[in-house]
Order: structure tokens, then sequence, then C-alpha cells
């Protein structure tokens, strides 16, 4: 368990390619040393029992802060929202959103999320927003 | 003096200060080791479960193993990653197994056992899963297109579950009864196929539409006998009709409401009207089940169209301009909308009264005055809701809650059209009810009425066929004019065919209903295999539709739930499938439990809506005379007074007869009103604490962060403006008052309190009458500045501190001495003390730690271990103390303040007495120190000097402890809760001592700071204390290059004592080491500021649980429980950071 050799790559997963965050969530749960974002078996059980039914919301929560904090600084900031807004809404000219968009949309974000005003998300500002939401359990969910 | 010591203060706040402020970095570094470096934290964990297990007390053992089964309990519940999941399950299951058995063999057993039993339910749950119907399918439909469209199949399975339970109570309690024990066919004039209708009663042609002998079956009302009992085992059919009429009402309700209030509970949102729609746009926007590249394209459009229109509407939101035309605009839509219902309704109840009198006037129909009725029906339906949309657009709602609009105003179409059509049909009922007529001609009439009305809705299927929605919606609305002929017609002419005819009809649009259904969409499948969208809103309502439909024609059709179902089952494949092969899913989905519940909603007001027809017509109408098991009677609920009469003992009459009489139904009826009343003021207060509450929450955090900010300000700038500057640092002082170290009291005794404090409160410590006496001293005379005399005073203390020492503390003289000596040390102090300090190899070797460190420069390295221990002392005990102060009187006496904190401390920890002796020995040396720099403040070698005394001090102290431990250990671990039961366990201290110390130098290798709280939280108190202070030790640790990992379990055996410490002892040692770093170099306390912040929020939290509690002076037992309550919330704090 858990040697190279039994090792995952993010393009393995064929049915996750329309993810947009993919790459983050391989990142997430990869241990591996080169930070390449393989998996390790266990990784991918970890990465399966995160997204299972019966994974807690806090669980999932944490993990969605994780894939979120692009820069792994723990907490989520104006870098990290601007591409995750970028990840869904995809890099095509059209859908991308301009700057004052994005700028505004950050600023709501904050407004309604930084419960301190330190100008970042961190994880229990986003647990808490998270724990409202009525969709996110049922959608923080992978079925293979 | 006091200036200067103050100004020392002040800078030494300063630079706190900034050390706080690169904390706030620091603190998210430390986050993310947190949760990326567990590893370390388990390995310390299972370290200390290992030792916890040494020893052989039961209770213990009995302790650990619990929990240890905690772990194993909660493991899953952890964001940990497989390995150390794994790692830690095992060292847990095999301490649980070791340890378990050697208590009692029944427990073994018994884990064994519920082990089994777990796998056990564990298979049957896989096994049950089996089982449930279609969960594969959805989960497939779920995968590809995401939880929208899953949550239509999956409230579609919902409803055949309910239609399952339906069927069931129908098919077991009358259907089955009367086939097996009712007067077989043909027996009764109810079922016997009248003989003109005989020849003709077996063509497909009588049988499509329900006729002949399916008109004559078990299928409907008709059929059922009127005898009271039925069978030898004398079943009372028409009593079970009624009931079960009534209980699926019951049940349906029920379960609904269950349902609904399961969703509420389960989604937050409901509760609090906070409003996160950019966040949830944002953060809960993807559907990670997505995995059909054309839906995840779909999905991803859709998104951005949300996320714009968001924008959109948050910049015209503040557009005041538009708003006004917005909302006119919306008036108009709305007055449109009401008026276009308005008009459709009046429309459907002038045809439906037109055709009737017709019917009642002309013997011949032409082709439009049959279809009059349900070609304009079918027409509004099929206009309108196109009406709606338009109209909609005028209201520039955003698109989901223009979808629902759009729903609601639909379906108020919908029921108003039905209602329209059964009040109309009622009309004519009473119309009917007044002439009186021949039974025969009367049948005639009513079923060429239906006839009418069954013609003509082929006739518009096949003109709906592109639209299924609007069709299925014909359907229905025509099966309900079916209902309301039915009722009218039995009740006015009483006729037996009549009725069954009315009923037939009834089921018959149902079943026409599912059929022409299936070939609708199997039919525009075929047609349109493009057919995008897949519209769950419409389909949901449909689905609404069709269940109202069961509602309401279940009590005229037993059978009708059992249709419904194979109905569902089709629907089911046929949707599935559908999806499955040409669709993708709406762009404007619906997401999943809110809009079920939303679903369920309307799913209730149909229900409703449905009931009280069926209602109405029990109450109010006559059953008729010759077919159905209530024929003969006044009215269909007679059947229950008649039983409770004929069947039941005389006093049961009695009573129900009391019992619905208004004496008792009145009052009843008050009492539900009051409750209803009660209950809601309830909801309605709750609610309101809810929101003070948040608000509370949100300003003590706001206020906490602006309070760090500022205070970091402040300090940065001091320092380098004056550090002389008496009156700045005043000004600073207030201002940090709000700062958890350099709370009021503090500040108040004496800028300088720093030095000087230690010395009051090591007497304190030591015995409380004791400092009293030497309170008087030091502060005879002295009412404001308490510190220049304890200063002078100094020498005097001394003196009368070590013969105050009680006897059994032998190890704290010598603590003393140690103590003393390396301050002399420094200063060359007088041999005897040397020698002691030489005779303790440990601290020698301290001391020559110390100096490297200091020839690097880096006199922040004061970090040592013993430095360590102390800061991460402060962060639990300091913060209570600032916050009592605060809370009491900011103006309150220092002597007090000195007397009650060693009371409690020597409460809390009686035990620990001893420790807190040789503690203040160390402090003593301080105030020399604190001499020194006053009187050479400048002189840089001076203070270098004292930064050596100060740390080898330290040094000193963190090994100090040791000693008088090793002296007198069983004494010293009893008392302490958590601690105590933490460390006591192995009883050895010393082994413990080098246990943690082994860990810190584990910790100290991988070189992160464990932040291990936020895992720990199932931990015992214990634990959680000794977890609260070690990661930030281990943090502390971490900032600082600790050159010397050899003196690591030294010192580290200090941490261990620390818990158990005195709160005032760390708030000096806090204050010194803050006050040292001053003078000695900045940046030195940046650890310290990391705790602060810390405590400072914590403080706040705290003060609000125990305002109450902290008043008057503190009694044991609640110094000990603020205690308690500080550990587990700067743990809560702590996690929240991590």
């Amino acid at each position: 368990m858990g040697t190279t050799a039994s090792q995952l790559s993010k393009e393995s997963l064929s049915e996750y390619q329309s993810n947009p965050f993919k790459e983050r969530i391989c990142q997430v749960f990869s241990t591996s040393e080169q930070k390449d974002g393989s998996l390790t078996f266990e990784d991918f059980l970890d990465l399966l029992s995160a997204f299972s039914d019966s994974a807690t919301l806090e669980i999932k929560s944490h993990y969605a802060f994780r894939i979120f904090d692009f820069d792994d600084d723990g907490t989520l900031d104006c870098a990290d929202l601007e591409k995750l807004v970028n990840c869904l809404t995809g890099e095509t000219n059209d859908a991308k959103l301009s700057s004052t968009e994005m700028k505004q949309l950050i600023s709501n974000i904050l407004e309604e999320s930084d419960i301190d005003k330190d100008g970042t998300v961190n994880l229990s500002e986003f647990q808490h927003v998270i724990s409202r939401s009525p969709d996110f359990v049922s959608s923080f969910k992978i079925v293979l | 003096m006091s200036t200067v010591s103050e100004s020392l203060d002040g800078s030494s706040r300063s630079l706190s200060a900034a050390r706080r402020h690169k904390s706030i970095r620091k603190t998210s570094r430390r986050i993310y080791s947190a949760y990326q470096d567990h590893q370390e934290g388990s390995s310390d964990e299972e370290d200390k479960v290992d030792e916890r297990v040494d020893s052989n007390d039961p209770e213990e053992m009995f302790q650990n193993i619990q929990y240890q089964k905690e772990i194993i309990a909660n493991i899953r519940t952890r964001p940990w990653p497989m390995r150390r999941k794994l790692k830690v399950l095992k060292q847990a299951r095999e301490t649980v197994l070791r340890y378990e058995g050697r208590l009692t063999r029944t427990r073994g057993y018994q884990t064994a056992g519920a082990d089994l039993l777990k796998k056990l339910s564990r298979l049957l749950y896989n096994i049950v899963v089996l089982f449930i119907p279609w969960e594969v399918r959805i989960k497939k439909i779920e995968s590809h297109f995401g939880s929208g469209v899953a949550s239509y199949f999956i409230f579609l399975r919902w409803l055949f579950g309910i239609n399952i339970v339906l069927t069931i109570m129908t098919g077991a309690f009358i259907v089955l009864p009367e086939l097996l024990a009712g007067a077989p066919f043909g027996t009764t004039r109810s079922k016997t196929i009248p003989k003109e209708h005989l020849s003709s009663a077996q063509d497909l042609d009588t049988i499509w539409s329900l006729g002949g002998y399916l008109q004559y079956s078990v299928l409907f009302y008709g059929y059922y006998g009127r005898v009271r009992k039925i069978g030898s085992a004398g079943y009372r059919l028409p009593l079970a009709y009624f009931l079960v009429g009534m209980a699926v009402f019951a049940y349906s309700f029920i379960i609904l409401l269950r349902k609904m209030a399961k969703n509420s509970r389960l989604s937050l949102a409901s509760a609090s009207d906070e409003s996160f729609t950019f966040c949830w746009r944002v953060f809960c926007a993807w559907d990670y089940l997505i995995g059909n590249p054309e839906a995840a394209e779909s999905k991803g459009a859709a998104i951005v169209n949300n996320i714009r229109e968001a924008i959109v509407e948050e910049q015209e939101k503040k557009k005041d301009t538009s708003l006004a035309v917005l909302i006119s605009l919306r008036i108009l839509a709305n007055i449109l909308v009401l008026l276009s219902l308005a008009g459709s309704i009046y429309i459907i109840y002038f045809v439906v009264d037109r055709s009737q009198r017709l019917e009642k006037e002309k013997p011949e129909l032409t082709l439009w005055e049959k279809n009059e009725v349900s070609v304009v029906v079918s027409l509004i339906t099929m206009i309108a809701p196109s009406a709606f949309e338009l109209v909609a657009q005028l209201e520039m709602y955003h698109p989901r809650t223009s979808l629902r609009f759009q729903l609601a105003r639909v379906l108020v179409l919908y029921l108003g059209n039905l209602y329209s059509l059964i009040i109309a049909l009622l009309d004519k009922v009473n119309s009917m009810s007044s002439a009186v007529q021949v039974s025969n001609s009367n049948w005639n009439e009513s079923s060429s009425f239906l006839a009418t009305i069954s013609h003509p809705e082929g006739n518009s299927l096949s003109t709906l066929m592109s639209d299924i929605s609007l069709s299925k919606n014909h359907n229905s609305t025509t099966a309900t004019i079916a209902t309301v002929l039915a009722v009218t017609s039995r009740s006015s002419s009483g006729d037996v065919y009549n009725q069954t005819a009315v009923f037939e009809k009834n089921t018959r649009q149902q079943d026409q209903c599912w059929e022409t259904y299936v070939g609708q969409v199997l039919l525009s499948d075929w047609i349109t295999p493009e057919y995008g969208e897949f519209k769950i809103a419409e389909n949901v309502l449909h689905l609404i539709y069709n269940q109202g439909m069961i509602w309401m024609g279940a009590f005229f059709s037993p059978c009708l739930p059992a249709f419904n179902v194979l109905k569902l089952i089709g629907l089911m494949y046929l949707r599935s499938w559908a999806v499955l092969t040409c669709n993708v899913p709406h762009q404007q989905v619906f997401r999943a439990s809110r809009s079920n519940n939303f679903y369920l909603a309307m799913l209730l007001f149909m229900l409703f809506l449905c009931m009280l027809p069926t209602i109405f017509a029990i109450v109010r109408y006559r059953p008729s005379q010759h077919c159905g098991p209530f024929s003969g009677q006044e009215k269909i609920y007679d059947i229950i007074s008649e039983t409770v009469a004929t069947d039941f003992p005389v006093w049961f009459s009695k009573v129900i007869s009391y019992i619905t009489s208004p004496v008792v139904v009145l009052p009843a009826l008050l009492l539900l009103f009051m409750l209803i009343y009660y209950l809601q003021s309830i909801a309605r207060s709750l609610k309101f604490t809810n929101n003070q509450l948040r608000m509370q929450l949100q300003t003590e955090r706001t206020e906490d962060k602006k309070k760090v900010f500022q205070l970091a300000a402040a300090r940065l700038q001091i320092p380098e403006a004056a550090a002389d500057k008496k009156s700045d640092h005043e000004e600073s002082n207030i201002a940090s008052q709000e700062s958890s170290n350099h709370t009021p009291s503090p500040c108040q005794n004496s800028s300088t309190t720093n030095f000087e404090s230690p010395v009051h409160r090591g007497n304190c410590i030591r015995t409380i009458t004791k400092s009293v006496s030497r309170g008087d001293l030091n502060r005879g005379g002295v009412a404001g500045s308490i510190r220049s005399p304890a200063v002078t005073v100094l020498p005097k203390h001394w003196l009368e501190h070590i013969p105050n020492r009680p006897p059994p503390f032998l190890g704290g003289p010598s603590g003393t001495c140690r103590s003393k000596s390396y301050h002399h040390m420094v200063y060359n102090s007088p041999p005897h003390c040397s020698d002691s300090i030489h005779s303790d190899p440990l601290c020698r070797k301290t001391v020559h730690s110390v100096h490297p460190v200091e020839a690097a420069g880096i006199i922040t390295a004061q970090s040592y271990r013993g430095r360590r221990g102390h800061t991460t002392r402060y962060v639990i005990v300091n913060e209570h103390e600032p916050r009592k102060k605060l809370l009491r009187s900011a103006t309150r006496v220092p002597r007090h303040y000195f007397m009650e904190e060693p009371t409690e401390i020597m409460e809390l920890y009686p035990r620990n007495v001893r420790r807190y002796t040789p503690r203040n020995a160390h402090s003593k040396p301080r105030p020399h120190q604190s001499h020194a720099s006053q009187q050479h403040p400048s002189e840089e070698d001076e203070e270098e000097d004292q930064g050596k005394g100060r740390r080898k001090m330290s040094l000193g102290k963190s090994h100090r402890p040791r000693s008088p431990s090793n002296l007198q250990q069983p004494a010293h671990f009893y008392i302490g809760d958590r601690l105590e039961t933490y460390i006591t366990i192995s009883k050895e201290n010393h082994t413990a001592q080098g246990r943690y110390g082994a860990q810190d130098v584990d910790e100290e290798e991988n070189g992160v700071g464990e932040i291990a709280c936020g895992d720990e939280e199932s931990h015992s108190e214990s634990q959680a204390n000794v977890r609260v202070v070690d990661p930030l030790l281990l943090q502390t640790r971490c900032h600082i290059h600790s050159p010397r990992r050899q003196y690591l379990p030294q010192t580290r055996a200090r941490h261990v004592e620390p818990h158990v410490k005195s709160k005032s002892k760390q708030k000096l040692e806090n204050v010194q080491t803050e006050s040292d770093s001053a003078s000695l170099a900045s940046s030195s306390d940046q650890q310290n500021s990391s705790n602060d912040q810390y405590i400072q929020v914590i403080h706040n939290k705290e003060r609000y649980l125990k305002s109450g509690a902290r008043q008057g002076q503190m009694a044991k037992k609640k110094s000990k429980t603020s205690f308690d309550l500080k550990i587990t919330e700067s743990n809560d704090l702590v996690c929240s950071n991590v």
C-alpha cells in the first residue's frame, strides 16, 4: 500500500475530467513528495471517503476549503477567490468575469462571510457559511 | 525608577504588539501545519497513550480504554489522511484489546460481540441498499447530471413509497376482504350488470372506458356491499372503508409533514435568515457529482449566469431610480397575473355552467357544445403559463425566483380552474336536487354528460401531445370534473348506476391519464429526440398534480393508489431512460434539498386542496341509495355513530357523545389555539435570541480583531518613536488594557509590575496569610505605586520567604537558592548559590546553552525551553487573570489582587504549593534585575547581563521544579484534575517528563509546531489542557531556532508541570518575559504575542460565559470551573483557528 508503483496520476480519473477542480482535488488529497498531485491508494481512499455520502458536513467543508485554498495558506484571500471563480466560469473570454465584476463579487463574498473583517475567509467562517447551505452536502459527493 | 520601568514596560508592550502583528501571519501558517502535519501530533498523542496505559489502576485503565474507544468511534469524523487514521486506529485498537481484557473478561467479550454486531449491521446495510428501488439507477443519473436532476427521481421514488403504503392500506382492508368474504359477483343489484348493458359489457370500447365488467368490480366504490359484517369473522367492511379513507389522508399528512420537518432540520438555512447568496453561488456552486461533459458544460454556463445575475442584481440594488420602476413593474405584473387568473376561472365557470344548461335543454348537442368545456380548459392551461412567463419578464426577478413564481402561479391557475369547475358542478348539483327527476333519466343525463367530457378529452389529447405537461394537467382537471360529477350525480339522484359510472369515470380518467401519459412521453421522445433540457420543476409539478388526483379519488376508488404505483414505476423507467439517452440538465436547476422542500410544500398544499372536495362530499351529501358500503345511510360518516351505538357498550357511546358535544370540543379547540399561539411565540423569541447571539458573536469577534490591530499599530509606533516617554506608554498601556497580557490589573499595579509583582505573588502563593502581611508591608502607605516599595523591600521579602516556607518544602528553599544563584551568577553571585547550581548538572547545561544563543545575537532566543514553557503557561492561565480583574473593577487594590489569586491557586492545587515556592524564589531575583536595569538603563552590557541572568533564571526554573517533584512526587500529583490525571497516570514524574521531553525533541526535529487541539476535542479535559499548552509551546519553539535539543527533556519536564501552575505565577513570568525582552532586544516575544492573540479572543468569550460567576470572591469551585472553562475555551479557539 502506498508505494509509488500504485500511484494514480490526475489524468487517470477519466470520469472526472469535467470537474473544474480536478487538479486541486488531486493536490489536496495527494501525499506524494513531488507535489504532482498523484494519488496513492490511500489518498484515493481519502478522496472517496471525503466525497462519500457518509462523510460529515465538517469533513466535507474542511476539504472543500482546502480545495478552494489555492495557495495553501490556510485562508481564502482575494487571490484564492479570484482563482476559484475563474475555475467555475472557465477561461473563455465570454464566460470570464471582467475585473470590475470580479471585484464586486469578491467584495460581496467577503461582506457575507468574513465575520472578523480581516479580508480573508478562514476555515471557521467558511464552515459557517457552508453549513447553512442547503445544497452543499448533497452536491459535494462523487458517485463513480 | 517607576518611570523607567514603565518605559520598559511600554516598550516591551510595543514589542509584543509587533510580535502579535507577525503572529497573525504565523497563525495562518500554523493553521496549515495543523492540517498537514498531523503526523507529529498523532505520534505525540500515541506516546502519551502508551504512557497512560502503564499504570495498573483499573480506573485509569478504564478511562484510557474509554478514551481509545472514543478515538475509534470518532475517527471517521476527522479530516486526517488515511495513513494517520490507520495508525491511530491501530494503536487505539491495540491498547483497547490489550487492556480491556485485563479489566474484566466480560468486557472483552462484550467488545468482541459489539464488533461482530457492527460488521453484521454493515453487511445488512449493504444488502438493504440493494433492495432500495432504483438506487443504482438514481445514482447513475446523479453521477451524470448532478443532484438537481436526481432530486426529481428521488422525489418520484418517495411518492412511490407513499403510494405503496396507500395501496397496502386500501388493498388489505378494503379490496381483499371484499373479494374474499363479500357477496360474489352477480348476487346483488349493485354487483350485476344491468341487462341492457350486458351485451356490450365485453366490448373493447366499453372496457377501454372502464365500463362493462370493470364498472362492476372492486375497482369502484359502487361494488362494495352494504352488509355491516361480512364473512365468518364478521369483518365490518363499511366501517373499514370509511376509516381507511380517512387514514389515507391522515397518513399522507403525517408523512409529508415529517418529511418537511426533516428537510428543514437538515438545512439550517430555514432556521436562520442570514443570506449568503454570493458565497453559496461560488462555494457551493459546483455539483461534484457531474461527470458528463455536456452536463458539466451546461452547469458551468448556469453558474456563470448565476454569478453574473447576482452581480448585476447587486449593482442594481444600489441604483435607487430603477428600484421604483422595478417595484411598479412588479406590481403591474402581479395585477396582470391576477387578472388572467380571475379571467380564466370565470371563463371555465361560465363554460361549465353553459354546458350544463345546454345539456338540460337540448336533446342533441353539437360537437362544439360537447367539447366546449375541455377545449376551453386545455386552451387556458396551455396559454396561461406562457402568458405568465411573459409577465414574469416584466418583473426582472432572479431566474430562480421567477421560476418559483412561475410554478406557484401555474399551480394557482390549475387549482383555480379545478375549483371553478367544482363550484360550477356543485351549483348544478343543487339545482338538480331541487328538480325532482326520475332516477333513470337522471342517469342517462349524467352519463351523457360524462360522455361529453370524456370524448372531447380524447380529442384534445391529440392536440396536446406536443406538450406533455399541459396535456397532463388537462387530464387531471377533467379527472376532477369527473369526481365532482360523481359526487353531484350521486347525491342528487341517488342512482346506483349513476354513481358507479361516475366513479368509473374518475378512475378511467386516472387510468387513461397514465396510459396517455406514457404514450405521450414516448411519442414526444420519438418526435423530438433532441428534446433538450430536463425541466425538473415542471416534471415535479406533474407528479404533484398526479398525486393530488390520487388523494382525491382514493376514497371513491380504492384501487386508485395501486394504479398510481404502476404508473409511477412506468414513469420512473421512462423518465430515467429519457434522461440518460437524450437529456441535458436544465440550466436553472432547482438544487436538491431546498427545492425538495419547495416541492413538498406544494404537495402539502395539493393534499389539502384535494382533500377538501372529498371531505365536503362525505360530510355534505347523502350516499347513493343502492350501491356502495354506505347505501341507505343519511350521511357517510353515520357509519361511525352507528357502530358506536350498536356495537359498543352503552357507556362508551355516552362518553363519545360527551366528547363530541360542544362542551368538550370548544375548550379543546381553544386549547389548541392557545398552544399554537404559545409555540409560535416561543419560536419567535428563539429566533430573536438567535439573532442577538449572532450579533453578539459578530461584534465580539470584530471588536477583538480591531483591538489586536490597534494594539499592534500602537506598539509598532511607540518603540520607534520614544521608548522613554512615559506618557505615551501610559496611553499605550491604557490602550493595551484590552490586550490580554496587559490587562488593567498589571498596568495599575505599576507599569513595572513585571518585576515587582512576582515577588508579591510569590509570597502570596506560599501562604495566604503571609501574603496579606506582606502585602501590607509592601503597600503600607503606598497606595498608588506599589512597585517602588516592593523593589526596595525586596530583601525583606526574601528573608520572609525563607522562614515562611513550610517545612515539607525542602525543594522550595533550595530552588530559591538556585534561582538566586543564577541571578547572582551573572552578577557574581554568592558562592553558595553557585554551588547549588553546579550541583545540578542540568542547570549547568542550561546555562551553557544560553550563551551560544546570545552570542549569535539572537536574544530573542530567550525562547529556550524554559522560556517556552512559561509562555505557554501564560496562554492558558494568564488570560483569565486580567479578565477577572477587568470584570471586577479596574480600580481594584493591588493587594486584593494578589491575595485572591494565590488563594485560588492554593485551593486549586494545594499540593502544588511546593512548586510555587521554588518559582517564587526564581522570581525573586527579578527585582534585582529590574533594579539593575533601572539603575543602568542605558548600559547595554548590563542589560545583556540581565538578559543572561534572566535566561538562566528561566532555565533554572525550568529544571528547578523537577527537584522538588523528585523529592515529593506523590504529593504533587494527586489533586489537579486534568494535569494530574494525565501525568500522574504514570506515577513516576520523571518518566513522564522524560517522555514529554522526548516528544518535544521529536517535534522539534520535525520543526513543525503542532496544534493538535482541534483534533483532540474529544479527549478528556486533562488532555485538552496539555494539548493546548503543547501546541503553543511547539509553535514558539519552532519559530525560535533552538540549538540544544539535548536539553529539551528537562525543560519539557517543566512543561508538564506548568499546566498545574498557578495563574499568578504565569502572569508574573509573562510580565517578566515581556519586560525583559523589551529591555533586551526587539522581537523577542513573538511567540508570546501569538499567544496573546489567542488569549484575547478567549477572553471575551470567557467573560460572557462567566461574568456572573466571577463576581464577588472567587470561590474555590468557581475558580476551578473557570479554569476548566478556560481551557476548554482555549481549546475551542485554537480549534477554530486551526
